[in-house]
């Protein structure tokens, strides 16, 4: 194997070896607890057989008889299977919370060295859905990994007492619990097929929900809103009737379940019969608690199959690997350049509009820019050096970014700052947000940069926002600014005031500025103005050379 | 919240009763498996060959049992099953109704009506039963024991009642801090979802590392915390498990004291092996039920938390029933009616600031406004509002000389070309036919001419028969707009409403299509929401709308 990157099975393997410890205590006090489980109800079974044998023997029969033992044991049993089931738990679920701590960072770590294309493709929505619920799948694993050896522990109990009967009830013990493990693996391989059903119905429904929400309005206007409800619900009923296959799977297990208890304990008694009555209901209930220690595993194993595929995915994931470094670098003074068209060529620290009409390829120029798009070969150099063979990383150095849609993560006013330069001093942020005319408010705001902005920042206005992002690009020392609408939303004198510390701070940082805007203040602050259109970028007008005194 | 699980519960109340009548069968085939081994042990002490009916009857029972134990599963699945799609309709329907408005996507309602429908999945299929069952199943031991020995059956009692008490204790604090917990968790993946929307900017300010270092230790935090919050949850399942296995153990040691005759009290009942096994073995059982309803608690926390998101939706088709004016009405009236906004104000529920403040403005009949703003003025939703999915909270709207009342549309009279045009998988004939399915065949060609749609698939070797997909793949997206366009054309629709037509279209489209608008629209009232200069050029009158402040 030549790929360095970790799978999910090495993830989980390495995360299993540094939780050793808790897990081995998982394990034991999972064993401890589902041992005393068989054996509490085994041994009162014989217990009482025995109490009624020497019972019925006469008074000096009983009192011969050893009632210690048996009932301390009983006693003990007790509180032995609860603290085990209390242990198990508590260890269990803490390894497995850690390791889904490592895991969902791996998992993240993995997207975003991921070629951008596809880390992009997964970023949304419906792609996002798919990897937290993989997620999620592998957590309720890792939770369930003591399962094997609970099952292991009652099993071995149930097999040492019922073996004190003899050994054909041992040998007939064991045959059921094959033929249930057997059978629940075949009852596996059917769920798995319906989990794929499964999925494809829902993938049917959430399509055809998406396409006609988009069209919500037609579908009034043409009396067509009872037509749509009726080709979502026949989805509905196919997405229902998938999963209504599903649970009727795992609803044989119940049944396998019963009737491999019942079996098992019947057999055990009517094997152990010539051993006396004692020894008769020893076996018959150890066979039977074996038997019903076996289900939290095979349940799990069930619910194993259905996320076999999520697991899968993961695996891919992790295993993609990062976007190939090609090494190539550019200098920090490096100038845009477009080769097909003819002096077209921005220089380090200059200020240039790019206007022209929507869906002309503005933003996609930007998003080339810091490396979010596949650059064409051909069309646009960095520093004399095709965009194309540069790699993201490379490129995106010489980019701070203001996406069109202002895209923040949630958490403080902090903490969206420091995306763009985790060393900026406290001094540094307040300066980004004063000349982003977003100061006053946060020095209003009661817990200042420490501000909760909520998910997107939803607690801010439309135009605070903006604000924030753009004080995140201002907090970035890459060379270029890439501002996309950077006072869209604005009134008209906040965005006066932004425009005019925009080009002081240009002036003091000597960064050059690539916006992308229509507004008149901007345009006048930038100075050159670049028409987008058809062809990557045309100019069209010449460039005045400024940069080589404001750039330092 | 609570009030709307148990309305969903009552679509399928036949379901869930069987459901919970077959978990009671199994506690009665338990009994009888306690009764057939108890009886072959017994019988073992004096003639084995006797204890052979026993042990049929034990098997007879686990098989009942299993069976009893599918069969409710299944019918908790079905019960699932009918609410569930009773939920999904109501859900989809508000949202088409208007449940949308607010900034609700596509994304969002998918995750609602899909995923958060599912969410009720496990509370309806185990856990309602459960609950039922719980009620009644221990008392069934406990009355089973009970006939083959009151004090066993007192001793199941005496420890249901430090259990209880322990449990309302531990239950409360439990409940309290599980619910804590499982916000906990939904938070932390939450965070995860959020680094993953955000990936864009993570990656262009190259902070990949510190945020994945981030989130590790916020998850890592979270463990943490919650394995605090966990001790209590386990605590009471450990109170569970305790008297399930204390009830067993103090069964076992009365009733071999008593067989033994040891017991240092005069108890009043005679006991012989038969009945203390029976006991015994029943005794795990009495238990069974209340473990079963511990083990689905989650459940109904993930009904609960999905209920936030699902219910708001599912009653937004109640709550507004769209009525639509009656095309007839204008007809009478004569031609094109005119649209007039008075003072319009619309606010959506929940958000501060209204999104289009004291609006007037007037398309005359046969005319065209375009309205032009930036994202988030209010363009969709004052067309929204003329088909009824807009709150108006101040002002009136007139379509002609009569006010458009709250919850009325003008869908009747209207046709709309917006950004996704509807496309159905089949011919291109039955996409178009879909806004007027009386249409005849050289009405759906003359469309097709006017709409300029012809030329464009004449060059492609395209014609009305040509079958699309429901992602209307081989079509662009200009000639999904024409399709559009001709839809409106061919529905005698006095109103046109264009909600952005041109939005993403390359220069050449947009002007193709900007020249087929201009020339289609006439004769009708027509409102443009649209951010193209270029398009509001063709307006008679535009509006120009700010952001609110």
């Amino acid at each position: 194997m030549k790929t360095p990157a970790p799978g999910l099975a090495a993830l989980l393997d390495a995360e299993q070896r540094r939780h050793r410890r808790t897990f081995r205590r998982a394990i034991a006090c999972a064993a401890a607890a589902a041992m005393p489980g068989v054996a509490l109800l085994g041994l009162s079974g014989w217990f009482l057989a025995a109490a009624a044998a020497a019972g019925l023997g006469g008074l000096a029969a009983a009192q011969a008889f050893n009632y210690l033992l048996p009932s301390a044991t009983v006693r003990l049993l007790a509180i032995l299977r609860t603290g085990g089931r209390y242990g198990e738990r508590l260890l269990g679920h803490g390894a497995a919370l850690r390791s889904m701590a490592a895991l969902r960072s791996g998992v993240f770590r993995a997207v975003c060295g991921a070629p951008v294309a596809q880390a992009l493709a997964r970023g949304t929505g419906e792609a996002t859905t798919v990897l937290m619920q993989d997620v999620a799948a592998i957590e309720d694993r890792l939770v369930r990994r003591t399962a094997p050896w609970a099952a292991g522990s009652a099993l071995a109990g149930g097999l040492a007492l019922t073996a004190l009967a003899g050994r054909a009830p041992v040998v007939s013990t064991v045959a059921c619990a094959l033929l249930v493990v057997a059978a629940s693996g075949r009852l596996g391989r059917r769920r798995r097929a319906s989990a794929l059903l499964l999925r494809d119905a829902q993938g049917a429904l959430k399509d055809r929900l998406g396409l006609l929400a988009a069209s919500a309005a037609e579908l009034r206007c043409y009396g067509l809103e009872s037509w749509a409800r009726g080709r979502v619900d026949a989805d509905s009923a196919a997405l229902l009737a998938a999963q209504r296959r599903l649970a009727f799977d795992g609803s044989r297990l119940e049944l396998l379940l019963a009737v491999g208890t019942g079996t098992a304990a019947v057999a055990a008694v009517a094997l152990a019969m010539g051993q006396g009555a004692p020894l008769a209901a020893l076996a018959g209930l150890s066979a039977a608690m074996a038997l019903e220690g076996l289900s939290p595993l095979l349940r799990s194993r069930q619910l194993a199959e259905t996320c076999a595929e999520a697991a899968q995915r993961l695996d891919g994931l992790l295993l993609a690997g990062g976007e190939p470094e090609s090494g190539l670098q550019v200098g920090p003074h490096a100038s845009i350049e477009w080769p097909l068209v003819s002096a077209s060529r921005i220089p380090p620290g200059a200020r240039v509009a790019i206007v022209g009409p929507s869906g002309c390829g503005k933003t996609t120029l930007v998003e080339t820019l810091v490396g979010l798009r596949p650059a064409v070969p051909g069309r646009l150099r960095l520093g004399s050096v095709d965009v194309a063979r540069l790699s993201a990383v490379a490129l995106r150095r010489h980019f701070a970014w203001l996406p069109q849609d202002a895209a923040l993560i949630a958490g403080t006013v902090r903490d969206n700052l420091l995306l763009a330069h985790d060393a900026a001093t406290e001094a540094g942020l307040w300066d980004a947000l004063h000349d982003a005319a977003l100061d006053d408010r946060m020095r209003a705001a009661p817990h200042g940069l420490d501000t909760w902005i909520g998910e997107d920042g939803a607690r801010l206005s439309g135009g605070e926002r903006r604000r924030l992002a753009l004080a995140r690009a201002y907090l970035s020392p890459a060379p270029w600014l890439l501002l996309d609408e950077p006072t869209e939303g604005l009134d008209a004198v906040t965005e006066n005031v932004v425009v005019q510390r925009l080009v002081a701070r240009l002036d003091r940082t000597g960064q050059g500025l690539l916006a992308v805007s229509h507004r008149a203040a901007v345009v006048q602050a930038c100075g050159e103005v670049l028409q987008a259109g058809a062809e990557p970028v045309q100019s069209t007008r010449e460039y005045r050379a400024r940069a080589e005194s404001a750039c330092r | 919240m609570n009030l709307f699980l148990k309305e969903t519960e009552r679509g399928s109340r036949t379901w869930l009763r069987r459901s919970t009548a077959l978990l009671l069968t199994d506690t009665v085939a338990a009994v009888g498996f306690a009764g057939g081994l108890a009886g072959a042990v017994s019988a073992l002490a004096d003639r084995p060959a006797a204890a052979l009916p026993w042990l049929l009857l034990a098997l007879v029972s686990a098989g009942l049992r299993g069976t009893a134990a599918m069969a409710a599963a299944r019918c908790g699945a079905r019960a699932s099953e009918a609410a569930r799609r009773q939920l999904r309709q109501r859900t989809v329907a508000g949202a088409l109704a208007g449940g949308l408005d607010g900034g609700a996507t596509g994304g969002g309602l998918m995750h609602t009506a899909v995923d958060g429908v599912d969410a009720f999945d496990a509370y309806l299929a185990r856990f309602v039963p459960a609950r039922r069952a719980a009620t009644v199943a221990p008392l069934l031991v406990m009355a089973a024991v009970a006939w083959a020995s009151p004090v066993c059956a007192l001793i199941l009692l005496g420890t249901l009642l430090p259990f209880g008490v322990l449990m309302a204790f531990a239950g409360v604090a439990s409940a309290d801090e599980s619910d804590r917990q499982f916000r906990a968790l939904n938070r932390l993946s939450g965070l995860f979802a959020d680094r993953m929307r955000a990936l864009p900017v993570v990656l262009a300010f190259g902070a990949q590392a510190r945020e994945a270092d981030r989130l590790q230790g916020a998850a890592q935090d979270v463990a943490t915390r919650t394995l605090r919050v966990l001790r209590l949850a386990f605590l009471s399942s450990a109170v569970l498990e305790f008297f399930a296995a204390l009830g067993v153990a103090l069964v076992a040691v009365y009733a071999g004291f008593q067989l033994l005759g040891l017991l240092p009290f005069p108890v009043p009942e005679h006991l012989d092996l038969a009945r203390a096994f029976f006991a015994l073995a029943l005794a795990p059982e009495f238990y069974a039920p209340m473990r079963r309803l511990a083990a689905a608690y989650h459940d109904r926390q993930a009904a609960l938390t999905a209920a936030g998101r699902v219910a708001p939706l599912a009653a937004a088709a109640a709550d507004r029933p769209v009525s639509p004016v009656a095309p007839r009405a204008h007809a009478a009236a004569g031609g094109a009616p005119s649209l007039r906004f008075d003072n319009v104000t619309i606010r959506y529920p929940g958000q501060a600031a209204p999104t289009v403040r004291g609006l007037s403005f007037t398309v005359g009949s046969g005319c065209t406004v375009a309205i032009l703003g930036p994202t988030g003025s209010g363009k969709t939703s004052l067309l929204r509002l003329l088909l009824g999915v807009a709150p108006l909270v101040a002002g009136q709207v007139l379509v002609g000389n009569r006010v458009l009342d709250e919850g009325e549309s003008i869908a009747p009279l209207a046709a709309w070309v917006g950004q996704h045009p509807l496309i159905v998988p089949g011919t291109l004939h039955d996409n178009l036919v879909l806004a007027w399915p009386e249409a005849s065949k050289t009405m759906v060609s003359d469309a097709v001419t006017e709409a300029g749609l012809g030329p464009l698939l004449a060059r492609r070797g395209m014609d009305l028969q040509s079958p699309v997909d429901a992602r209307g793949s081989g079509l662009s997206g200009g000639e999904r707009r024409r399709l559009a366009l001709a839809r409106a054309v061919l529905k005698p629709a006095p109103v046109w409403l264009l909600d952005e037509p041109t939005a993403h279209l390359d220069e050449a489209s947009e002007a193709g299509l900007i020249a087929s608008i201009a020339r289609a629209r006439r004769g009708r009232t027509t409102l443009i929401a649209t951010h193209s200069e270029k398009l509001a050029a063709i307006a008679d009158v535009v509006v120009r709308l700010e952001l609110p402040a």
